[in-house]
C-alpha cells in the first residue's frame, strides 16, 4: 500500500530524518484556521496516491496567503487520473544547493533490500534508469543486520561528498532503512535527498510504500488508511471480506471466482474473445451462501456491467453454498441481468439441483464454455 | 519417487488443534497421510483424532521421529512456526497462511538456506504426491498418480489443469504450491532440479503468473540444466497493470517487469512449450511421450 506524501513525511519525522515538514489541510476552513502556520514560499501539493499530479496541475507554488488560498482552492477537489484530492500538503519552498535520488526496497530476484542512489536527483527514476542506467547505483545487503557503513560510503564516492557530508548520508540511511524494516516497507524513497543551502542533507519529499500483509501489526498506519479515499465498491467488498478489483472501464462484464489465479485466467479466456472485464472479485476461500449473495449484489451494483461470470472451482469453497448465495440475491435483490455459472469441486451436484430453477442462470460445464456463453450474451445484447 | 515427501514421510501438522488444522488433519489421514504429531504449545498430551498434540516441534521430532511440518497457524505467528521447526532439524517444510508479512518471508527464505532446509509456501495449498502422501489442503480427490511433475503460484489454476488432466488419464508425481506471494520460500528454480532428477516424473508443468521474475529465472536454468520437457502458463496476461490481483506476488510494475510478454518470451527461448491455457496444457501434455 503506497503512502500518501505527508505521511511519508510524518514517518520521516518519527524515524529522526533531517526532512521538510508542512501542514496538512482538507478544506480552505482549515486552511483559514492554519494560516499563522504556512512559511512562505510555500509550496502546495495534492495528496494523491498517483504519480504525475505536477503535469496534472496538483503542485503550484505561493508568496503569500492569497496565492495559497487559491491555489487550494484549485487543487481541493481536482480530479487526478481517476483520484479527487481530498487532501493538500502545505511545506516551505526549500532552496536547495544539490539534489540526490535514495531509496531502499525490497528486490524481489535476490529477495533481500537493495538500496539505489542516484547524483542526479529530483526527476523520474525510472525514466533516469532507462536514459542514463550509468548513473544509477544499486547495492543489495544481507538481510538482518541493519544498514551496513559501506552503503553510505559507497554512495559518497560517487556523489563526491566530504567526510561531514557522508556522515550526514550515513545517518540518513540508517534511519531510513530503521523505517524501511520497521513498518515493513516495500519501498522507502527519498526524491529529491537535498544539501540545502545550510550544507546539510534534508529528505524533501518521499515516498512510502508498505506490505499489505504488514498492515495490521501497524495501528496507526491501519487508522489512517482507514479515511483514506477508495472506491466505494472496493471498500463494501473488504467489508465482507472480499477483494474487489476495478479492472478496465470499457468493459461490461464482471467475474467472481474463488482464488485470483483463476480471475486472472477468466480474463485471459475472456480478452481472447475480443470482451473486457470491467470488474472482478474474488471470494477467497469458504465463503457461505450469505455472503455470496452479498457478493453477487456488489458486483452487480456497477450499472455498466450487463453480464456475470461465476467461475467456481471448491476446495474450501463448496459449490452448494455458492449456488444457494446465487439464489437468495435474485430473490432478495430483484436481479435481471444474466449470471452465467460454472461449477467443478466440492458438492457440485447440489449445487446443479439449486440453480436448476433460476431461468437467470446460464449453467457452463467448464471455463472455456462459459466464456462461449458470454459471447453468445454479448450477441443477442447486440441485436437487440 | 515424487519430490519433497512421500511414503516415508513423517508429517507434523503445527496448529493441529485449531479449526483448519484439525479439519485438514482428517482429510489428509483419510488421503493415508502418515501424520505422526501435532503441535500447539500449552496443548501438549492431548489429542486430535488420535494423533498425539505436543507443546513443541523438538519434543514432537524427539518423540516420533518426524521428517517434515506443514503449518497451518494464522499468517503472524507463521515465520516464527517455520524457524521452530528449522531449529528441531526438519527439512521439508509446507507453510499455508496468505498475508504472512513479506518481511517474515525475507527472514524465512535465507533462514531455510542457511539450515540446508525446504520451505513451501506461503499463501500455498502444500504439496501432494497422488497416490502416496499429501501435506495441504488440497481437493486431493481430482488428483491422481503418474508421471507429470506441477509447480503452480495458484491453487485454482492447479485445481483446473490437474482436473483436466486426470479426465484425460495423464497422472501427477507430485504438485508443489509455490504460493501467490512475493517471496515463496522455494521457487520454481529451487524445484527444478528436484523434478528433473526424479525418475518417476517425465515431464515437468509450471503454472506462473505475472509479476516478479521467478519465470525468467526458471527459464535460465531450464535452458542450462533441464533435459525433461517443460510446459508453462502465465496467467494474468489481461489483468490490470500496477494492481495487485489478490496475490500479492501478481503485479506488473509501471515499466513492464513482470509483464507476460517478458516471462513467455524467456520460456520460449529456453525450449519451453508455452500454453495459452490450462486447456492447451492437457494438449500439450497429450503430445509427450508420458
Amino acid at each position: 500500500m503506497d503512502l500518501m506524501e505527508y505521511k511519508a513525511q510524518e514517518l520521516f519525522h518519527k524515524f529522526g530524518m533531517r526532512c521538510n515538514s508542512g501542514i496538512t489541510v482538507d478544506s480552505l476552513e482549515e486552511l483559514e484556521d492554519k494560516k499563522n502556520e504556512i512559511v512562505y514560499p510555500a509550496v502546495v501539493k495534492a495528496q494523491v496516491k498517483i504519480g504525475g499530479r505536477g503535469k496534472a496541475g496538483g503542485i503550484k507554488f505561493a508568496d503569500n496567503y492569497d496565492e495559497a488560498r487559491n491555489a487550494a482552492k484549485a487543487i481541493l477537489g481536482m480530479d487526478i487520473k481517476g483520484h479527487t484530492v481530498r487532501k493538500l500538503l502545505l511545506c516551505s519552498k526549500k532552496e536547495v544547493a544539490r539534489e540526490f535520488y535514495l531509496s531502499v526496497m525490497l528486490d524481489r530476484g535476490t529477495k533481500c533490500p537493495v538500496f539505489i542512489f542516484s547524483p542526479e536527483g529530483g526527476m523520474d527514476i525510472e525514466l533516469l534508469a532507462k536514459e542514463q542506467p550509468e548513473k544509477i547505483f544499486k547495492t543489495v545487503i544481507t538481510p538482518g543486520f541493519g544498514a551496513p557503513a559501506y552503503v553510505a560510503n559507497y554512495f559518497a564516492s560517487k556523489a563526491e561528498l566530504d567526510k561531514a557530508l557522508t556522515k550526514e548520508l550515513g545517518d540518513m540511511i540508517g534511519k531510513l532503512y530503521n523505517l524501511f524494516t520497521t513498518y515493513n516497507c516495500l519501498l522507502c524513497e527519498i526524491n529529491p535527498l537535498a544539501i540545502d543551502t545550510d550544507g546539510h542533507i534534508i529528505a524533501l519529499d518521499g515516498k512510502v510504500s508498505i506490505d499489505d500483509s504488514a498492515i495490521v501489526k501497524l495501528p496507526d498506519i491501519a487508522e489512517s488508511e482507514k479515511n483514506a479515499t477508495v472506491d466505494p465498491l472496493v471498500k463494501e467488498a473488504a467489508d465482507f471480506n472480499f477483494l474487489y478489483i476495478p479492472c478496465d472501464n470499457s468493459g461490461d462484464i464482471a467475474v467472481v471466482s474463488n482464488g485470483s489465479g483463476m480471475i486472472m485466467s477468466c480474463m485471459d479466456h475472456i480478452a481472447k474473445h475480443g470482451m473486457t472485464v470491467r470488474a472482478a472479485l474474488d471470494l477467497g476461500g469458504g465463503a457461505t451462501a450469505e455472503r455470496i449473495k452479498e457478493a453477487v449484489r456488489i458486483i452487480l451494483a456497477d450499472p455498466a456491467i450487463h453480464y456475470l461470470f461465476i467461475n467456481i472451482f471448491g476446495g474450501i469453497t463448496r459449490c452448494s453454498e455458492v449456488a444457494l448465495g446465487i439464489k437468495y440475491a435474485i430473490e432478495q435483490y430483484n436481479i435481471t441481468k444474466p449470471i452465467v455459472v460454472r461449477f467443478e469441486g466440492t458438492n457440485k451436484e447440489i449445487a446443479l439441483e439449486t440453480i436448476a430453477s433460476l431461468d437467470r442462470v446460464i449453467y457452463a460445464d467448464g471455463l472455456i464454455s462459459g466464456v462461449e456463453e458470454l459471447v453468445k450474451l454479448k450477441k443477442a445484447g447486440e441485436k437487440k | 519417487m515424487s519430490i519433497l515427501i512421500d511414503e516415508n514421510t513423517k508429517l507434523i501438522i503445527q496448529g493441529i488443534t485449531g479449526r483448519e488444522g484439525t479439519f485438514h488433519c482428517e482429510q489428509m489421514l483419510q488421503y493415508g497421510t502418515n501424520v505422526v504429531a501435532g503441535v500447539t504449545p500449552g496443548k501438549g498430551g492431548q489429542e486430535v483424532l488420535g494423533v498425539p498434540v505436543y507443546n513443541t516441534v523438538r519434543e514432537a521430532v524427539e518423540a516420533t521421529g518426524a521428517n517434515a511440518s506443514v503449518i497451518f497457524v494464522p499468517a503472524l505467528y507463521t515465520a516464527s512456526g517455520v524457524y521452530e521447526a528449522l531449529d528441531a532439524g526438519l527439512k521439508t517444510i509446507m507453510t499455508i497462511a496468505e498475508h504472512v508479512p513479506v518481511h517474515d518471508m525475507m527472514g524465512v527464505y535465507h533462514a531455510a538456506r542457511v539450515k540446508g532446509a525446504r520451505v513451501i509456501g506461503p499463501n500455498s495449498f502444500g504439496v501432494i504426491s497422488p497416490g502416496k502422501t499429501k501435506a495441504g489442503f488440497m481437493a486431493h480427490r481430482i488428483f491422481t498418480p503418474g508421471s507429470v511433475g506441477i509447480m503452480s503460484r495458484s491453487a485454482t489454476n492447479c485445481y483446473e489443469t490437474v482436473f483436466m488432466m486426470t479426465n484425460a488419464g495423464i497422472g501427477q508425481s507430485t504438485c508443489v504450491g509455490v504460493g501467490g506471494d512475493m517471496i515463496p520460500g522455494s521457487t520454481f528454480t529451487d524445484l527444478l532440479p528436484l523434478f528433473e532428477a526424479d525418475p518417476e516424473t517425465k515431464a515437468i508443468v509450471i503454472i506462473g503468473e505475472i509479476g516478479g521474475s521467478e519465470e525468467e529465472l526458471a527459464a535460465q536454468y531450464i535452458k542450462e540444466h533441464v533435459t525433461k520437457p517443460v510446459v508453462a502458463l502465465i496467467a494474468g496476461k489481461n489483468a490490470p497493470k500496477g494492481k495487485s490481483m489478490g496475490h500479492a506476488g501478481a503485479i506488473v510494475a509501471a515499466d513492464g517487469t513482470g509483464s507476460a510478454e517478458n516471462k513467455e518470451k524467456a520460456l520460449r527461448e529456453a525450449g519451453v512449450y508455452i500454453a495459452e491455457t490450462t486447456t492447451h496444457i492437457v494438449e500439450i501434455l497429450k503430445t509427450l511421450d508420458l
